[in-house]
C-alpha cells in the first residue's frame, strides 16, 4: 500500500516529536549534575582549607626529605640508629612511650547537694567523657590520658554495661582523673573554666577541678594497636566538598 | 521510509541542541511518553508493512497512547501504585511483538527477491 504524501508528511511529524522527546529525555537524565551553591566567604575558607593541608603535606615532604638525605649520608651504624630514633620519635607520636611535661590535672568528682531527700551517686557517661575530650583537644591538648588510660588517635570511649569504658578496660566510678599535657596550661585552664562541659557536667552533679602541674608525667599505651580493620575510605563525607 | 528516518534525526539533533531539559519529576512520565511513542511507530511500520496502514488511526493512536501513558503514570503516583509498571509492560511486550513482525515481513520480502532474481 502506498501512503499519500499528506500521511507521510505525518509520520514524519510523529518521527520529529518521538526524537524530541528522546532528546529532552536524555539530556534530563544527563544533566544531574549538583550546581555549586557556595558563597564567596564559602569558597574562600574551603580554598584556604586546601592551602593549609597542601603546606602540610609539603612540610611533611620536606622533613621526609631531609632524613632520607640523612640515612643516605651516613655509615651502616649511624643508618641503624637514626632508624631506632625514627622509630622512637614515631612510638612518642603513636602514644606507646611515657611522656612528661607541663600540664594540667582534671578531677572529675561528685557534687552533693543538701537534698531532703534521697540522692543518688553521680555517674559519668561516655558521651560527656567524650565532649570532655573532644573540648580539650580543641583547647590545644596535645596528649591526654583518663586515669591510667592513655588516649590515642584510635581510643574507645563507651559504655559497657553501665560502665565507662576506655581502652577496653572500665574506668571506675568517679572520681577521675584526667591528666592533660599542654603548651600553655594557663590557657587550658581558662578556656575549661568557661567551657560549656562545666555545665554539661553540673547537670549530672559531676564537678571540674582544675589543677596546674609541672612535671605531669602520663602511662603509655599498653596494648597492641590494631589497625587491620582500617581502610581508606573514598567517598566524600559531608562538608568535603 | 528516508524522509520519517531523517525527521527523527532532525528532531534528535533539535532537541539536543536546544539544551532543553525539564524537571526531574516529569522525567518518568516523559519516558513512559517516549515508550508509548516508539510503541505506535513501530506499530505504524508494521501495518504499512503489512498494508494495512491507516493514517488516522496512526495519528489517534499517537496523541492517545502517549498521553493515555503519561495520564496512567500520573494516575499512579497519586495513588501510589507503581502503573507506570502496567504501561511500560504493555508497551515493552507490544514493541517486541511488533518488531518480531517487522522482522519476519523483512526477511520474507529478503527471500522473495532472491528468489524472483
Amino acid at each position: 500500500m502506498i501512503i499519500s504524501n499528506k500521511g507521510k508528511i505525518w509520520i514524519s511529524i510523529i518521527c520529529l516529536i518521538v526524537g524530541f522527546m528522546i532528546a529532552i529525555l536524555f539530556e534530563t537524565k544527563q544533566s544531574t549534575e549538583l550546581r555549586d551553591t557556595r558563597d564567596l566567604w564559602e569558597i574562600r575558607t574551603a580554598l584556604q582549607k586546601e592551602q593549609e593541608i597542601q603546606q602540610n603535606i609539603y612540610n611533611e615532604i620536606a622533613a621526609s626529605e631531609v632524613l632520607l638525605q640523612e640515612y643516605e649520608n651516613q655509615p651502616e651504624r649511624q643508618q641503624l640508629e637514626s632508624l631506632k630514633e625514627s622509630i622512637e620519635n614515631l612510638k612518642e607520636q603513636a602514644g606507646l612511650t611515657v611522656i612528661e611535661g607541663e600540664g594540667v590535672v582534671i578531677t572529675l568528682q561528685p557534687i552533693f547537694q543538701e537534698y531532703d531527700e534521697y540522692q543518688i551517686y553521680p555517674e559519668l557517661t561516655a558521651d560527656l567523657l567524650q565532649f570532655l575530650i573532644n573540648q580539650l583537644n580543641d583547647y590545644g591538648a596535645t596528649e591526654i590520658a583518663v586515669g591510667q588510660e592513655r588516649l590515642i588517635n584510635i581510643t574507645p570511649i563507651r559504655n559497657v554495661n553501665g560502665r565507662v569504658y576506655v581502652n577496653n578496660s572500665p574506668i571506675g566510678d568517679l572520681p577521675v582523673k584526667v591528666h592533660v599535657i599542654t603548651d600553655d596550661p594557663t590557657r587550658l585552664i581558662n578556656h575549661i573554666e568557661v567551657s560549656e562541659s562545666i555545665d554539661y557536667f553540673a547537670l549530672e552533679n559531676i564537678e571540674l577541678k582544675t589543677k596546674q602541674v609541672s612535671a605531669l608525667v602520663l602511662p603509655k599505651y599498653d596494648q597492641t594497636i590494631n589497625l587491620e580493620g582500617l581502610e581508606i575510605t573514598e567517598s566524600l563525607e559531608e562538608g568535603d566538598i | 521510509m528516508l524522509l520519517p528516518a531523517l525527521f527523527l534525526i532532525l528532531g534528535l539533533i533539535l532537541g539536543l541542541l536546544t539544551n532543553f531539559t525539564i524537571p526531574e519529576i516529569y522525567a518518568n512520565y516523559l519516558s513512559i511518553a517516549v515508550l508509548a511513542a516508539l510503541d505506535t511507530l513501530f506499530g505504524g511500520i508494521r501495518s504499512q508493512l503489512e498494508g494495512k496502514f491507516d493514517q488516522s488511526v496512526f495519528i489517534s493512536g499517537f496523541f492517545f497512547n502517549v498521553s493515555l501513558a503519561a495520564l496512567l503514570a500520573f494516575i499512579g503516583v497519586q495513588l501510589g501504585i507503581d502503573l507506570y509498571l502496567a504501561a511500560i509492560f504493555a508497551f515493552g511486550v507490544r514493541l517486541f511483538h511488533n518488531l518480531a513482525i517487522i522482522r519476519r515481513i523483512m526477511l520474507e520480502k529478503f527471500r522473495l527477491r532472491k528468489r524472483n532474481k
